[in-house]
């Protein structure tokens, strides 16, 4: 029988279950054209902000053995603008978009969705987690259990949209945060952002790498943080989860739909492998589902949930 | 993965009253054309084009433009700067009869590339072109190579008296180039592209690069999506052709778009 990677994320029927996550490659109408021609099934903007964001200084990113180091600043052009981008890709491609929004308060949190409402877009992902902003917005949203409830309850009110909760992995009780948001309203998680923030220090000037001192971690050593924490939330909740940290390879991918994950974020893995990665995981699932005679994606087993 | 040097710097040549020449001496393996990313950690981390390569040390000539190559400027012999790269594509290395279009702090990047077409057996001819005196750049370094050099000036202050595009123009009417490469303003390539026919060429293009390792999007070009810090610096003909931005405008650090 003939193998497909053709999957559903809340009702919408998706060519591959691979994401594209926010800030990677989503500024331009353009970046999302190569991804999905290289096999992404779903595109993530950058996170938009009412205003538009230079971001940090650079060096915004640092690589080491297990994977880099960044601190982009959200940097953005703009609710109006990155909508307008995300507008342009829609006029010739149906694969679904996923806006990306940054807040610091519900106020403009609403702002930023009845912008959304308005656009081609597919799906709002609220970032409640970005952790290299510290200096200037202090910690996550996602860092609340009442935070989390109270934004995405008020933009659930307004969205025309399904709605997304980013997720950090720098908490003590993932499970609690993601029920508070599943509480409220939320339609799905995507997890984790970034692991951290961590540091690198160039021993010759003295110096952090990075102009911001710290940035958040990902690539492969964040995987198994990333699988766990999935693994606890998708046992303790009923929405689906777009599952990111570390995805590399077609083995990874596998580990996170058993984790519990529905589709599959890739980002930093497009240093690694390419902006070809899309397809060449794509592949390896394929290859994967081939030799265990799975005929979907959905197929793929799922670890027994843990109890709570 | 790829690793970071911080490196002394080794030598500075002042080419004009804003325009220096940075030498480390470091085995960077570089092809011509491709760029690295420079930081002192004190605030913004920049791509510069390579201008020349040798088994022991590398250059880079830089042009005062904003806070950062100011700093940049102000640094001595024996400071620390950190590199990674070299990144990106790098030009096609052709056997044949070449132009090469230079303008202003572009052209560097040609003297490392004449070098290497040289070794390869091409014939090279090179436009060097500015638009004064003041602001024209290694005329003396390619002087001692052995290719075909036409220094011009916009107001004819040294060399020729026209743009680069013009002398090209005039050039290609009396020589069968078999390959063409531009290095230079976006406007000046894109006046280039109309004048010069069915030659096949190769473009140097600058946009504002954040990552540099393919990852942040900043320098997507539309509407292939190329990354300019990946699938560029250098774009090929049937590439440049495709692009809908040339010469019309590019995005700055937070993705907005501006006219050129």
């Amino acid at each position: 029988m003939q193998k497909s990677l053709k999957s559903e994320f809340l009702g919408i029927t998706i060519t591959s279950p691979l994401v594209l996550p926010a800030g990677v490659m989503g500024m331009a109408f353009s970046g999302f054209n190569i991804s999905i021609e290289n096999g992404a099934g779903i595109v993530t903007s950058k996170s938009l902000t009412l205003e538009s964001r230079m971001g940090h200084k650079g060096p915004v990113v640092a690589e080491f053995e297990g994977g880099l180091l960044n601190c982009m600043g959200l940097c953005n052009p703009g609710i109006v603008d990155g909508l307008a981008e995300i507008d342009q890709f829609k006029k010739h491609s149906d694969i679904p978009v996923i806006a990306s929004v940054f807040a610091t308060n519900t106020e403009d949190f609403l702002k930023l969705t009845k912008h959304v409402n308005k656009s081609q877009t597919d799906f709002l992902e609220l970032n409640l987690s970005c952790p290299n902003v510290f200096d200037e917005f202090g910690i996550p949203l996602a860092a609340s259990q009442e935070e989390v409830h109270n934004i995405v309850k008020a933009v659930k009110q307004i969205s025309t949209l399904p709605i997304i909760a980013k997720l950090s992995p720098n908490v003590y009780d993932i499970v609690s945060i993601a029920k508070a948001a599943e509480f409220a309203g939320a339609d799905a998680l995507c997890m984790i952002n970034t692991v951290g923030p961590g540091m690198l220090i160039d021993t010759k000037i003295i110096k952090p790498v990075l102009y911001n001192k710290f940035g958040g971690l990902s690539g492969p050593c964040i995987k198994p943080i990333a699988l766990k924490l999935i693994y606890q939330t998708y046992s303790a909740v009923d929405i689906p989860i777009i599952g990111m940290g570390g995805v590399t390879y077609g083995e990874d991918a596998i580990e996170m739909l058993m984790a519990g994950a529905t589709v599959i974020g890739v980002g930093t893995a497009v240093h690694y492998r390419g902006i070809e990665v899309f397809n060449k995981i794509n592949n390896e699932i394929l290859e994967f589902m081939e030799e265990n005679e799975y005929s979907s994606v959905k197929d793929i087993p799922k670890l027994e949930k843990l109890e709570m | 993965m790829d690793k970071r040097y911080t490196l002394k710097i080794d030598k500075i040549i002042e080419e004009t009253s804003d325009i220096k020449t940075f030498t480390f001496k470091y085995t960077l393996g570089a092809n011509p054309g491709q760029f690295i990313m420079l930081t002192d950690f004190e605030g913004g981390e920049k791509p510069f084009s390579i201008s020349d390569c040798t088994k022991e040390e590398f250059s880079i000539t830089v042009k005062r433009i904003g806070e950062f190559t100011t700093r940049l400027f102000q640094k001595c012999v024996g400071d620390f700067v950190s590199i990674r790269g070299a990144y990106g594509s790098s030009f096609f290395i052709s056997k044949n009869n070449v132009l090469l279009v230079g303008g202003g702090y572009a052209v560097p990047t040609f003297y490392f590339f004449a070098k290497v077409l040289l070794e390869a057996g091409a014939d090279v001819t090179l436009i060097n072109g500015a638009r004064t005196k003041a602001e024209h750049v290694f005329a003396d370094r390619f002087e001692s190579l052995d290719i075909i050099v036409i220094n011009t000036t916009d107001d004819g202050s040294f060399g020729e008296n026209g743009t680069a595009v013009d002398i090209a123009q005039k050039i290609m009417s009396q020589d069968n180039f078999n390959f063409l490469y531009a290095s230079g303003p976006e406007m000046m390539m894109k006046a280039l592209q109309d004048v010069i026919g069915d030659t096949n060429y190769e473009f140097l293009f600058e946009r504002y690069m954040k990552c540099a390792i393919g990852i942040c999007g900043n320098c997507t070009m539309d509407p292939l999506g190329l990354r300019l810090c990946v699938e560029g610096p250098v774009l090929p003909k049937e590439k440049v052709e495709q692009l809908t931005e040339f010469g019309k405008y590019h995005r700055d650090a937070s993705g907005k778009r501006h006219e050129l």
